[in-house]
């Protein structure tokens, strides 16, 4: 193992890599910082420029401007009350007031810091955990990978949406989508409408671009966007008080972390319910909760790292068994799956150098998101101003270039175009995107799986749950969707009579 | 566009129903028990089964307005006209990007859609220019993509200047 780290570490050491990196994350912070641009578009835009590179530095690519976007959404939240990524919603009211109190400083020392030792805290957990799944999943038939993909899809759909029905009704979509092409046991052509270029299925990069970034300019292109007006002048020295603060609420932090990486692990929960919860969760705990949302530290610090080491916490089933936590990993592990690196337990047997290499970068991400995260909050004033009426054109010019890169090909333009109206569509009738994308990258996965298992057993359903692994994880799939169905049954019965008076 | 659930949730059965009956009699060559048609199947039996809730759900509820209703940004005309500006300018790039080549049409799609945005004309002109060349240098010269030249264009067909890494 300590061989293979060294290898990782001479990959992740190579100039270009660290040149990646560097890049990557100065633009994850500076896309993360422009509210409307989320962290997820900024990766989507990403994949078409990691096409042409060798294996590791888009995986440093992406692990890093997703660490960096993430903590730098708090920074808009803090100066304008407008979170720059969903992730820092829940704490925006408390940060926000500390600038009002003239402590703009203080919000985003503890932005900057705590995510980083989030960060840092979920990457720790990464590392020990990730090996240890594998190796036990090692022994898993297509049977428990069925349950796996099913579980994760469950868990997607049932936990993380606030409409279970219509986040169902997108992942069907998502997964029909991915029954288009050749690329079934069968080796049949499917749904292809006879065109030769819909033989190889519907290529993933133009469609993730078309949804999270051509969406993205459609739906600026309906409001009135401009640039908002930043009140804040000065911002005085960021890491003054965070050592105090860190041995005055060292359990916040540790809680924080632990909470963010375990809701990371769940699949479908990504990082702004991390957030969410711990916020909540400090605040139960806390012992001046009367203080929160009018400037207080604790809640930032819990809930500001939570979102951070969610990040970590959702590679560790993205890794082990090639399960998206949330449409950054989804469209991650699209990027591994096209440079032959499939992830599953066996990654870590085959490529166990890629693999390290991974975690280094997180590593290394959370530790330069210390001197980089200062530069952009000295500059955010002006980064904050920069017109979106500028930018959203250039974004659907990268877009539509991004797309037509891949194959040369005009054909994933109009894919790009096609998801991108799709996704519009979907999002105005209240129908998430996000299980969209996970359908398409776990389709082929949990289609091989079932016919596999089904021909395992002659056809009989009961093959699916006669070995142990796999009937608990059966069990724990229904369970969850059983519970949410009863909740929202429930749910509609009581308010019903609510409704009427 | 708004939808109403009752809507939506037609369409949504409607659309599992052509997928069901596309995927039906698809081949089985190898006479597997569950040939090419058995998990689109299921799907399509998935789909219409929540598509059908949801059209019950949307005709059940009350407040629910029409079944196609129109949202807020549809009454203000700017609103909607900068929105097809969207699939028109990347249908206008599909359709002319091979014969005017990709600077022409890139300059042309952001000088557009600046002015649409209230840039001011000159301003607009020269950063769609210096976007246009940017981009193209990060995929031309940073990877090694070609984009389409254009027919009349001198550097047409000539590789790129470095190949990719």
């Amino acid at each position: 193992m300590l061989d293979a780290y060294v290898t990782a570490l001479g990959m992740v050491l190579d100039p270009y890599v660290l040149f990646v990196i560097t890049a990557s994350a100065i633009y994850g912070l500076v896309v993360g910082c422009i509210p409307g641009l989320s962290a997820t578009m900024a990766t989507a835009l990403l994949v078409p420029l990691t096409f042409f590179m060798p294996p590791v530095p888009p995986i440093a690519a992406i692990v890093t401007t997703s660490t960096m976007a993430i903590f730098s959404g708090d920074i808009p939240g803090c100066l304008l009350r407008i979170p720059g990524t969903p992730a820092s919603a829940a704490y925006v009211d408390d940060s926000y007031r500390m600038t009002q109190q003239g402590k703009p400083e203080l919000a985003l020392g503890i932005g900057l810091w705590f995510s980083v030792l989030g960060g840092l805290f979920g990457t720790a957990v990464m590392m020990v955990a990730s090996p240890a799944i594998a190796d036990f999943a090692l022994g898993f038939g297509s049977v428990e990978f069925f349950w796996i993909v099913m579980l994760g899809l469950g868990g997607a759909v049932f936990i993380g949406s606030s409409t279970p029905l219509k986040a169902c009704i997108s992942l069907l979509i998502g997964l029909m989508i991915a029954m288009i092409g050749m690329n079934n046991p069968a080796g049949q052509p499917r749904f292809t409408f006879d065109s030769t270029e819909m033989l190889g299925g519907v290529s993933l990069i133009p469609m993730m671009v078309g949804m999270f970034a051509c969406s993205e300019v459609m739906r600026h292109m309906i409001s009135d966007g401009g640039a908002p007006q930043v009140v804040v002048k000065k911002i005085g020295p960021i890491f003054a008080n965070m050592w105090r603060l860190t041995k005055q609420y060292p359990w916040q932090l540790i809680r924080g972390s632990a909470m963010g990486t375990v809701i990371g692990i769940q699949p479908g929960s990504g990082a702004d319910m991390a957030a969410w919860m711990s916020y909540a969760m400090s605040k139960r705990f806390s012992k001046e909760p009367e203080k929160f949302g009018t400037g207080h530290p604790e809640g930032l610090i819990e809930a500001g790292a939570s979102n951070n080491s969610s990040l970590a916490g959702a590679w560790i089933p993205a890794l082990v068994f090639g399960i998206p936590g949330d449409s950054i990993t989804a469209i991650a592990i699209g990027v591994l799956m096209m440079k032959n690196m499939s992830p599953g337990p066996t990654i870590f047997v085959n490529n166990p150098e890629n693999v390290y290499a991974l975690f280094l970068v997180f590593v290394i991400a959370n530790l330069l998101m210390l001197p980089l995260g200062w530069a952009i909050i000295k500059i955010a004033t002006r980064v904050l101003s920069v017109p979106r009426r500028i930018l959203m054109p250039i974004i659907l010019l990268f877009a539509i270039v991004g797309s037509y890169a891949i194959n040369n090909s005009l054909f994933d333009v109009g894919v790009m175009l096609a998801f991108g109206v799709l996704a519009f569509v979907l999002e105005e009738n209240d129908f998430p995107v996000a299980p969209v994308i996970l359908g398409v990258v776990l389709g082929p996965l949990l289609e091989e799986y079932f016919i596999n298992s089904m021909i395992k057993s002659d056809g009989s359903l009961i093959g699916l749950v006669n070995r142990p692994i796999a009937a608990v994880l059966a069990a724990i799939t229904v369970g969850i969707i059983g519970w949410t169905i009863l909740v929202s049954i429930r749910g509609s019965k009581a308010g019903k009579p609510a409704a009427q008076e | 566009m708004k939808f109403n659930d009752l809507f939506a949730g037609l369409v949504v059965l409607a659309l599992s129903g052509l997928v069901a009956s596309a995927s039906w009699n698809l081949p089985n060559p190898s006479e597997q028990p569950l040939g090419p048609s058995a998990f689109p199947l299921i799907l399509a039996g998935l789909l219409g089964f929540c598509a059908l809730i949801l059209a019950v759900n949307g005709a059940r509820a009350t407040d629910a307005g029409p079944l196609v209703g129109l949202a807020d940004w549809t009454r203000n005309r700017g609103a909607v006209l900068r929105l097809l500006l969207v699939p028109a300018a990347v249908i206008f790039y599909m359709l002319f990007a091979e014969t005017l080549g990709f600077l022409i049409c890139a300059t042309a799609i952001l000088v557009v859609l600046f002015l649409v945005g209230g840039t001011r004309s000159l301003h607009a002109v020269a950063m769609a220019l210096a976007a246009a060349l940017v981009i193209h240098s990060i995929f031309y010269l940073g990877l090694g993509v070609q984009l389409p030249w254009g027919r009349s264009n001198p550097c047409a067909g000539k590789p790129p200047c470095s190949t990719p890494m």
